[in-house]
């Protein structure tokens, strides 16, 4: 073959059609990577390059058996893989080998368009796993790319270069945008029509609803975006970072491995208020905050210490627990944003003895000994001997301070007796470690305490003022009760490493190799490449993914409806359709005047001769029009006549007689001429 | 249903009432339509439906949409109303695509039935963009011509029919259509121009020899001219279809001297002995089509040979002849006839 010496711009058309084809479906379906399995990207890959080869060589296709084998191969694949053939990640894996294989069988044009129409499916799939501005810029590019194939498709003469069908496909794509824009603003958000299946909601990192000591160290490698947070603040002021504590679940019973809720987990069971507990006492000033929340598929919201009054979410209600955390009915599964009220400076709980506490200094029997002697040590010291509660605390809180404790990302690995181990032995440990510790310790004292899980500081983005929080900044910390006081928080990490709390130095992962060779380079780079980065995403996640049925009837309030629902934003999009309808025929119709006026002009007078009787067939010129006027109604066609050599003198005659200028204006002469014509009688 | 295309095959299609309603359907809107050679396309004769590849991409576009809602995916909403948006410009794309367009026909030759005939169609795009993948067929032919117009420019499309009845008929209605650029919607227009074609018999493939012709004895006088050998008995003013050889030039230049631009031809060519006669009625035996495919094809070979003769049809005589003119108004009589 001739083709295989010469390049691709050589290529015979259908050839190179389906070669940009193949890399187009190629960059939809890669990104896929992450998400599937080997087998399935393996396999698309071998179709696409098989696909490709048969076409750089202008082979034919593979036979239809098979396929047949090759679809069942991935069928079982399916199964094997996900032990079933339906739900979200079955089907996107079948989706992808469908699309894959169905290019080797692209002979007719059907089989062509089942081709695209699979792509665009795919592209979807994407977004059951991510929604970033990274995978929506993918698929723009992926879906331009599928017009352009599919346009390049349509065109059957000759052989079009690609760039033409590229730039029609941007101009379609850029007509089509407006449509889209009032669409996702106007059309209807409704809740999921049916239920979803059990993998909907992906594993996905975060607070757990349980402790146990080594958790939060998984999370202080990871990087990604917890929340943010925005203060409304008359200046926009952030109250001190280190009051920046963001209360999650909080944990009373310890088992001796694991710190769990008093209550159960399951919503259903638990005491749950509208209020915050009427002993929550607040001063200082209010801190008002809007809170944008990454799904993290639990139930329980995040909340400045201590929010005091319903996080405002429409239309789903938020719960107060008696341990001030704040939940919702369901697990949040999608982008949630939300405006409370915070007061940094607050107290609550009984303040006298209550028979409740006894459950908070509940110890497991035949742990930590040690730390049960250290207990009974301080008490007996006669230094301490009647000293209160708040004494006690500060003692340990110094013990922390100055007895070589030190914290540490990669505490090693604890043991049966953690508080033993850390008070004693490692002296070295993350946040949970050192909460967990100090709540034992306090409980062996008798003082009733419990561990409070959340996120501390954040980063600000000077760009727009948001404060990130991310995984990494997970914290545990405890509070403990005081007679006359209630709880009181006790962050003990504080104690030993200042700078884990209040200040923007934390203790770093380690870097890959490209992030650190940035860093060595420019210090600032880094943070500011990762500012302006996380500014442009949270604008994204503001306006696009956030864009929830609370915003929409936002805006048509400020659009002026007093009660909007769902049917106002029908007929909302009625009326824009109705209105760039009106606005469509309007254009169609100053398009027609732009028509060379000319032309028009004679048009109209043959349209009246031919209604008087003259018969002339097509288009004739004005000076063949007159001709005939004359030979059919002799002198009474003279004025016809006469305004027709006018009419071709304006175009036909030498330059200089009629000037350009003036063009316009004899036309209009012109055209009022012919309304007042002198035209023959009617016949008969 | 998306297009008037051709009713069933076979006699399934006399007893479907809903092919009948439909042809009838088609003749009455058809009927409608001018007749003109020159047709410009506008609102009024482009018409548009969705292909069953735009049924597809709804359909896909409907699960994508459920998809959004019940997965709660804002960004699936995005592309779903962006490429809903994208076919609706598409719908825009291809319907301007036709309209606006000028097609011209130029006028059909003669044709000889049975044999292809080509139709010469210009289209005129007056836009400052090109047309693209603009398709002209005879009406419910599968046959497409497919082109591309030039921004400002023309393009000429020849499209092959094949008449199958000798006669003067009016061009086949004509359609053109484009699925540019999304093959999601079909534009289209019918077309009937105003043009008729002339179509002779179709020449009867093995005819038998010429006949033998008749003695020229009704007319002595001319025998007497014939004794004089070439030379001439008078002259009379050119006619169409008078042979080279006929024409007197120095008469002919004579009369150019003094301004006069007729030519002269001599009144009487130097006849042959007999003449040849192309009888209808010495056909009897054939039915009458095969008749005048017999005639047509006599007409053709005495004309190759150059021969000198007449055709005696029922209501027509055409006087012996020779040349050009003559074979076509011989032709054009059997096409009539």
């Amino acid at each position: 073959m001739l083709n295989r010496l010469l390049p691709l711009s050589h290529l015979p058309r259908d050839s190179r059609d389906t070669l940009f084809l193949l890399a187009v479906v190629a960059w939809v379906v890669l990104p896929h990577a992450a998400n599937l399995p080997a087998w399935t990207l393996l396999m698309a890959c071998l179709a696409l390059g098989w696909r490709g080869w048969l076409a750089w060589h202008a082979r034919p296709l593979p036979a239809r058996w098979w396929l047949m084998v090759l679809l069942l191969l991935a069928m079982a694949g399916t199964f094997w893989s996900h032990k079933t053939l339906l739900g979200r990640d079955a089907g996107v894996t079948l989706v992808v080998a469908l699309l894959a294989l169905k290019t080797l069988e692209m002979r007719a044009r059907r089989d062509a368009f089942v081709v695209f129409f699979l792509g665009f499916f795919t592209m979807l799939t994407h977004f059951f796993f991510s929604q970033s501005l990274l995978v929506a810029l993918a698929m723009l590019l992926g879906l331009l790319g599928l017009l352009t194939a599919l346009i390049n498709a349509n065109l059957p003469v000759g052989r079009p270069p690609l760039a033409t069908s590229a730039g029609l496909a941007l101009r379609m794509t850029a007509w089509g945008a407006p449509v889209m824009v009032a669409l996702f603003v106007l059309f209807p958000r409704v809740a999921p029509l049916w239920g979803l299946p059990a993998d909907a909601q992906g594993a996905r990192s975060g607070l757990s609803s349980r402790m146990s000591v080594g958790d939060v160290t998984e999370l202080a490698l990871d990087d990604a975006i917890a929340f943010r947070v925005r203060f409304l603040n008359a200046n926009g002021a952030a109250p001190e970072q280190r009051q920046l504590y963001f209360r999650g679940p909080v944990f009373s019973s310890f088992d001796g491995r694991e710190w769990k809720p008093r209550q159960p987990e399951e919503l259903m069971n638990q005491v749950l208020y509208r209020r915050p507990p009427a002993s929550l006492k607040t001063q200082g000033t209010p801190v008002p905050y809007e809170m944008t929340l990454e799904p993290n598929n639990r139930p329980w919201l995040l909340t400045l210490d201590a929010t005091v009054e319903a996080p405002r979410l429409s239309p789903q209600i938020a719960y107060a627990t008696p341990e001030l955390q704040w939940v919702m009915a369901r697990p949040i599964t999608e982008l949630l944003r939300y405006q409370a009220v915070a007061y940094p400076d607050f107290s609550y709980g009984p303040t006298g003895s209550d028979p409740l506490l006894r459950q908070e200094t509940e110890l497991p029997a035949g742990y930590n000994p040690r730390t049960l002697q250290l207990a009974s040590e301080l008490r007996r010291d006669p230094k301490l001997a009647g000293a209160d509660d708040a004494a006690l605390v500060q003692q340990v809180l110094n013990r922390l301070a100055t007895g070589g404790y030190s914290y540490t990302l990669e505490p090693g690995l604890y043991g049966r007796d953690t508080a033993d181990e850390f008070w004693f032995d490692r002296k070295a440990g993350f946040c949970e470690h050192v909460a967990s510790s100090f709540v034992v310790l306090m409980r062996a004292l008798d003082i009733p305490a419990r561990v409070v899980t959340g996120y501390q500081g954040g980063e600000r983005n000077p760009l727009d003022g948001y404060w990130t929080l991310r995984q990494s900044d997970a914290h545990a910390w405890s509070e403990v009760w005081l007679n006359g006081r209630g709880w009181v928080r006790v962050d003990p990490t504080a104690a030993i490493a200042p700078g884990r709390v209040g200040s923007m130095q934390r203790l770093v992962a380690p870097r890959g190799l490209v992030a650190s060779a940035l860093v060595t380079m420019s210090p600032g780079l880094m943070q500011s490449l990762r500012g302006m980065w996380e500014a442009t995403n949270n604008r994204w996640n503001q306006w696009v993914l956030n864009y929830t049925q609370g915003r929409q009837l936002n805006l048509l309030r400020q659009l002026g409806f007093e009660a909007p629902s769902w049917e106002d934003l029908v007929l909302l999009l009625g009326g824009l359709l109705a209105a760039s309808a009106l606005g469509a025929s309007a254009w169609q119709l100053w398009d027609r005047r732009q028509h060379d006026p000319w032309l028009r002009l004679l048009h109209q007078a043959q349209t009246q001769a031919r209604a008087r009787g003259l018969e002339t067939p097509g288009v004739a010129t004005p000076r063949s029009l007159g001709r005939q006027a004359l030979e059919r109604w002799g002198p009474a066609g003279q004025p016809l006549h006469d305004w027709l050599m006018q009419l071709e003198r304006l175009r036909y005659a030498p330059p200089g007689q009629i000037g350009p200028q003036n063009t316009s204006g004899a036309l209009k002469t012109l055209a009022r001429q012919l309304r007042t014509l002198r035209w023959p009688a009617l016949d008969g | 249903m998306s297009t008037p295309q051709a009713a069933l095959p076979g006699g399934w299609a006399r007893f479907n009432p809903a092919s009948q309603a439909r042809a009838w359907f088609r003749r009455w809107w058809q009927g409608r339509l001018p007749l003109s050679d020159l047709m410009t396309l506008s609102q009024r004769n482009v018409y548009i439906l969705p292909t069953r590849p735009g049924w597809m991409l709804a359909a896909t576009l409907l699960v994508l949409l459920l998809a959004s809602i019940n997965y709660q995916l804002n960004l699936g909403y995005l592309l779903t109303f962006l490429l809903a948006g994208c076919a609706l410009a598409g719908m825009h794309v291809g319907h301007a695509t036709l309209s606006g367009l000028s097609m011209r026909l130029q006028p059909p030759a003669p044709t000889f039935c049975g044999q292809v005939q080509t139709l010469e169609v210009v289209l005129d795009n007056p836009r400052k963009t090109p047309r693209h993948g603009i398709g002209l067929a005879v009406l419910d032919s599968a046959d497409w011509v497919w082109t591309d117009v030039p921004a400002q420019g023309q393009s000429v499309l020849h499209l092959a029919f094949c008449p199958r009845q000798r006669g003067l008929h009016r061009v086949p209605v004509l359609s053109a259509e484009t699925r540019f650029p999304l093959g999601t919607f079909r534009v289209w227009t019918i077309w009937r121009p105003a043009a008729q074609v002339l179509v002779y018999p179709q020449p009867e493939a093995a005819a038998p020899p010429l006949p033998p012709g008749q003695a020229r004895d009704q007319a002595p006088a001319m025998a007497a001219g014939l004794t004089r050998g070439q030379e001439y008995d008078g002259v009379r003013a050119y006619r169409r279809g008078d042979p080279m050889r006929q024409v007197v030039w120095k008469k002919a230049a004579t009369a150019l001297a003094t301004g006069s631009s007729a030519l002269v031809s001599r009144d009487s060519a130097p006849a042959p002995l007999h003449e040849l006669w192309l009888d209808h009625t010495s056909l009897s035996a054939l039915p009458p089509e095969a008749r005048w495919s017999r005639l047509c094809a006599w007409v053709l070979a005495a004309d190759t040979m150059g021969l000198h003769f007449g055709l005696r049809l029922p209501q027509r005589e055409i006087p012996p002849g020779t040349g050009p003119a003559h074979r076509q108004q011989c032709l054009e009589a059997l096409a009539l006839c």
